[in-house]
């Protein structure tokens, strides 16, 4: 349990955060400026000015009504800032082994599950940003931490990278079972990894649970908008792997076709994530085209998103409203309006399932 | 050529110059890291007051330190009463050098810890640093061209140092007198050949000082890049 009750002072107004996290991964969300940096600072002892109490699995961190600051380099915090912080006189290894913690073991273990053998002679200089990422990961994790703190681990990395890296995270989750607040903007990343959300705005807590219970609340729908992310739970029916496909079915019954995933045995809960500009949208019923999940909806909203338009868009058999992005011109050509009629369509491919 | 007594002022100058430098490194490399972290009331000056011997004539800085070192000063009586010497002896040559040279590295330094990225020291306590290990293991190593370069430049200003060393050390053959002071005594007495050599030579150590730096700081950034 990471119990924070908190009051950072900063430019403009204070940071207030009172929230008990479980031991796990939590997602702290939220726009920019929300404070979510601040709040890993002050819980890494970065934050002279910080007031109030920080613990983490009893380990007190800070109390200042009982006049305990504990100074950064006793709290064993694994602290990764978004541009990795990595050392530039130091090269991978040596970055690595700075704060080593519990003999080589624990580093040989950690440039294993980074897999950073082939970059140790490596200055950070050389190192693409994935890579500075991982070295800065391996060298929180070599530090044998109480919490991990990740500051947009993935912000910096495009879409390719971000695929290399978040197994990494996965394994650090399951394998070394370290705690981890998780900064991050995307949706489907905080649904891979965290078991719970903590949504910062205007430098408060505007929610916190788990997080497809706050998909639903117009917090996180906000978050995911800006992911432009449709996120679902299911549970697979099953696998065709001459057609290579599975099948699953969505909660509320609305059958869904997915790329042949065989590591999810029929009967597993997924979630599954499309993004709404991989969503089709036609004003007419659709016919001999190949992408598989076909759906009639009703457009419930049309809402100015950037220089696109996203749709809000209702099912028969879905909970919660499907988004699908599309240009201006195509909801002029298609005459889109709310309340119409308009069918949905999903390449088995574009659905990931997370 | 060089005659024994010539070579020994040039010998002697050395160590003293030398001595003075590493003495004023601790204090200085303090003063520069604070200077590069401390924002707040009477900052701008604490900045003056610690560069004041770059503006100040050196023989009002060598007649303060004459005063603060009198018998009849406080400071003076104190050490005269442990029978410490200082005025008129080798010591003070070291004390004028220090004081003369203590800005130059001073700003040095200061500039090269102010362009080290100040969240790296925060990480580098993260990772288990207290603020001493943080600053030696980080910030020294970030910041070591600059810190080289203003203990070069304070050797160099060491050597020439003249005003306040002749108000404070006096010009005392074979006891304090330096290269600069040897020059200006061998004009004075009408020998300008011989100050010319000792002009020469001075020049020639200041040149090999400020070489040799240039030639490591290079060949140490290469290396840092390999």
């Amino acid at each position: 349990m990471i119990e924070i009750r908190v009051e950072v002072p900063l430019a403009g107004s204070d940071l207030r955060v009172e929230a008990q996290l479980p031991t796990a991964v939590t997602a702290v969300m939220g726009p920019s400026g929300a404070g979510k940096t601040s709040l890993l600072e002050a819980i890494a002892g970065l934050r002279p000015r910080a007031r109030g109490r920080i613990a983490c699995d009893g380990a007190v961190f800070l109390d200042t009504g009982q006049g305990v600051r504990v100074a950064p380099e006793d709290r064993r915090v694994g602290y990764v800032p978004q541009d990795a912080g990595l050392f530039p006189h130091l090269t991978a290894l040596g970055n690595v082994q700075f704060g080593a913690r519990g003999g080589a073991d624990r580093v040989e273990t950690a440039i294993e599950t980074l897999g950073l053998r082939p970059l140790l002679s490596r200055h950070p200089r050389s190192l693409s940003g994935g890579e500075k990422q991982r070295v800065a990961l391996a060298r929180a994790l070599a530090t044998s931490p109480r919490v991990l703190l990740l500051d947009e681990p993935l912000g910096a990395l495009d879409v390719e990278l971000k695929e290399r890296v978040l197994p990494y995270l996965v394994r650090i989750r399951d394998e070394w079972k370290v705690p981890m607040l998780y900064v991050t903007h995307n949706v489907g990343e905080a649904l891979a990894l965290a078991g719970h959300v903590l949504l910062l705005r205007g430098r408060r807590v505007e929610a916190q649970g788990r997080p497809l219970d706050l998909l639903s609340s117009p917090a996180l729908s906000l978050e995911a908008e800006a992911g432009i992310e449709n996120l679902f739970r299911g549970r697979i029916l099953g696998h065709d792997a001459a057609g290579g496909v599975s099948r699953v079915e969505l909660e509320g019954g609305l059958p869904l076709t997915v790329p042949l995933a065989p590591a999810h045995p029929p009967g597993a809960q997924v979630t599954v994530a499309i993004r709404a500009e991989d969503v089709l949208v036609s004003s007419g019923p659709v016919k001999g085209l190949s992408a598989r999940n076909v759906y009639e909806a009703r457009v419930e909203a049309l809402e100015r998103t950037g220089v696109d338009v996203t749709l809000r868009c209702a099912l028969p058999n879905a909970p919660s409203p499907w988004l699908a992005r599309v240009t201006p011109a195509a909801v002029e050509a298609l005459g889109l309006q709310v309340g119409q009629t308009a069918w949905l369509a999903v390449k088995s491919h574009s659905v990931r399932l997370i | 050529m060089l005659r024994g007594d010539e070579a020994e002022v040039v010998l002697f100058t050395l160590e003293v110059a030398a001595l003075a430098t590493l003495l004023i490194l601790p204090p200085g490399l303090a003063a520069a890291l604070a200077l590069a972290r401390y924002r707040g009331p009477g900052q701008g000056a604490i900045e003056t007051v610690l560069s004041l011997p770059l503006i100040l004539p050196p023989t009002a800085v060598g007649l303060v330190l004459l005063e603060v070192l009198s018998r009849n000063a406080p400071l003076g009586s104190w050490l005269a009463g442990r029978g410490v010497e200082i005025v008129f002896t080798w010591k003070a040559v070291v004390l004028a050098m220090a004081v003369m040279s203590f800005p130059l590295l001073v700003r040095s330094a200061r500039t090269a810890f102010e362009e080290v990225d100040s969240r790296l020291v925060g990480l580098a306590r993260t990772l288990g640093c207290g603020p001493a290990a943080a600053f030696f293991r980080v910030t020294l190593p970030l910041a070591w061209r600059g810190v080289l370069a203003g203990t070069v430049l304070a050797f160099a200003r060491a050597l020439g140092e003249f005003g306040a060393t002749v108000m404070v050390a006096g010009n005392i053959p074979g006891r304090t007198r330096t290269l600069a002071l040897a020059i200006f005594h061998d004009n004075q007495v009408g020998r300008d050949d011989r100050a010319a050599v000792l002009a020469g030579i001075t020049a020639l150590l200041a040149f090999a000082a400020l070489w040799t730096t240039e030639l490591l700081t290079r060949r140490l950034a290469r290396r840092a890049e390999e």
